[in-house]
């Protein structure tokens, strides 16, 4: 018997991260930013992405969106969207986070969707999904104003990933003991780049100035405006 | 707990190498694991005992969160996650190590050959 030690020193996850790759630079080019937005449960994730639509279709030339839901065992959040915007749920049967084989699987449910936006809905969890590169170009964390704002140390992984922060559940700032400043500093020092976006989806406060950061990401990102 | 999901592509790898390498069996697998991994230690070897071949071995190496700052160059180790230069206060600061989940190294077995025909 002999005995032989292979050095690889190599990400685990390092092909799933290349096949990530590939899925954004395929939505690149199809002029679709793909947005995966991360929060614990309840933080209003759906609610958000409700009020991003109604925003959009009361516009005229809006930008198409779509979405990807993610969801533990029910569509409660599919059927919350369906009426404002193409969805398609995935059930991913108990796991705590989406992984991409099951996202390029619910984008073939879209059929040849090539709108400006698509959001990928995860599952409520601010640990696990922040270590899964889903092909998105943006990552969004959604913390709620009912979750405190200590957060942001707490889950260093989710907000050190993060490009955007929007803070939800403004409506109930003056009945809960948060401040969004102290949330924001917090957050800046474990990602300083991070965006701060307030919004309400319940009275739309915020929303509109959400929209037009997510078209300007676009337009960077993609390298291409909503103009053409 | 997405541990298990981890440990599965891992010994995905493993046991790719292992075939290639035409071991007869794997007896010590070495990880390493940062702060910001997104994996916790323990949960990784729970799942390791449970999903690995009997007799393979895991070695967890963790290591500390390192980072360089970009505007005075210092390398420094990160405390508590805060992402900021000990020496000049910038916050431009890139992670250099303790951000991954590595595979180090695999140990296997080779059956010895079987020698000069008699």
């Amino acid at each position: 018997m002999s005995v032989q030690v292979i050095t690889v020193r190599r990400e685990v996850q390092a092909e799933a991260r290349a096949s990530a790759a590939e899925f954004r630079q395929r939505c690149t080019e199809r002029g679709t930013l793909v947005v995966n937005v991360l929060s614990s449960p309840g933080a209003g994730k759906t609610s958000l992405l409700a009020a991003t639509a109604r925003f959009w279709s009361a516009k005229e030339n809006a930008p198409r969106m779509a979405v990807l839901v993610g969801d533990l065992a029910t569509d409660r959040d599919a059927q919350r969207l369906v009426s404002w915007t193409p969805v398609v749920q995935m059930t991913t049967g108990g796991a705590c986070h989406l992984e991409l084989p099951l996202v390029e699987r619910a984008m073939e449910a879209l059929g040849d969707f090539d709108g400006e936006f698509l959001f990928i809905e995860n599952v409520g969890n601010l640990v696990c999904p922040a270590s899964h590169d889903l092909g998105e170009h943006l990552r969004v964390l959604l913390l709620s104003t009912t979750e405190g704002d200590d957060k942001p140390a707490k889950y260093p992984k989710a907000f050190r990933t993060s490009q955007a922060l929007v803070v939800s559940k403004l409506d109930l700032l003056p009945y809960v003991p948060f401040s969004v400043e102290a949330a924001a500093a917090d957050a800046h020092e474990i990602q300083p780049d991070l965006a701060v976006l307030p919004v309400s989806s319940l009275n739309g406060q915020g929303i509109g100035e959400w929209c037009r950061y997510l078209e300007t990401r676009r337009t960077t990102l993609l390298g291409q405006g909503n103009a053409e | 707990m997405h541990e298990a999901s981890l440990i599965k592509t891992l010994l995905e790898q493993v046991d790719r190498l292992a075939k290639e390498h035409a071991a007869v069996a794997v007896e010590e697998v070495r990880v390493r694991i940062g702060p910001l991994s997104g994996v916790e230690p323990m949960l990784i070897s729970a799942a390791f005992e449970r999903l690995a071949p009997a007799g393979a071995k895991l070695v967890i190496e963790e290591v500390a969160l390192t980072a360089r700052c970009r505007d005075c160059a210092e390398s420094f180790e990160l405390q508590r996650f805060r992402f900021r230069c000990p020496v000049c206060q910038s916050a431009a600061v890139d992670v250099v190590e303790g951000d991954g989940f590595v595979l180090e190294s695999v140990t296997m077995r080779h059956a010895e050959p079987t020698g000069v025909a008699s």
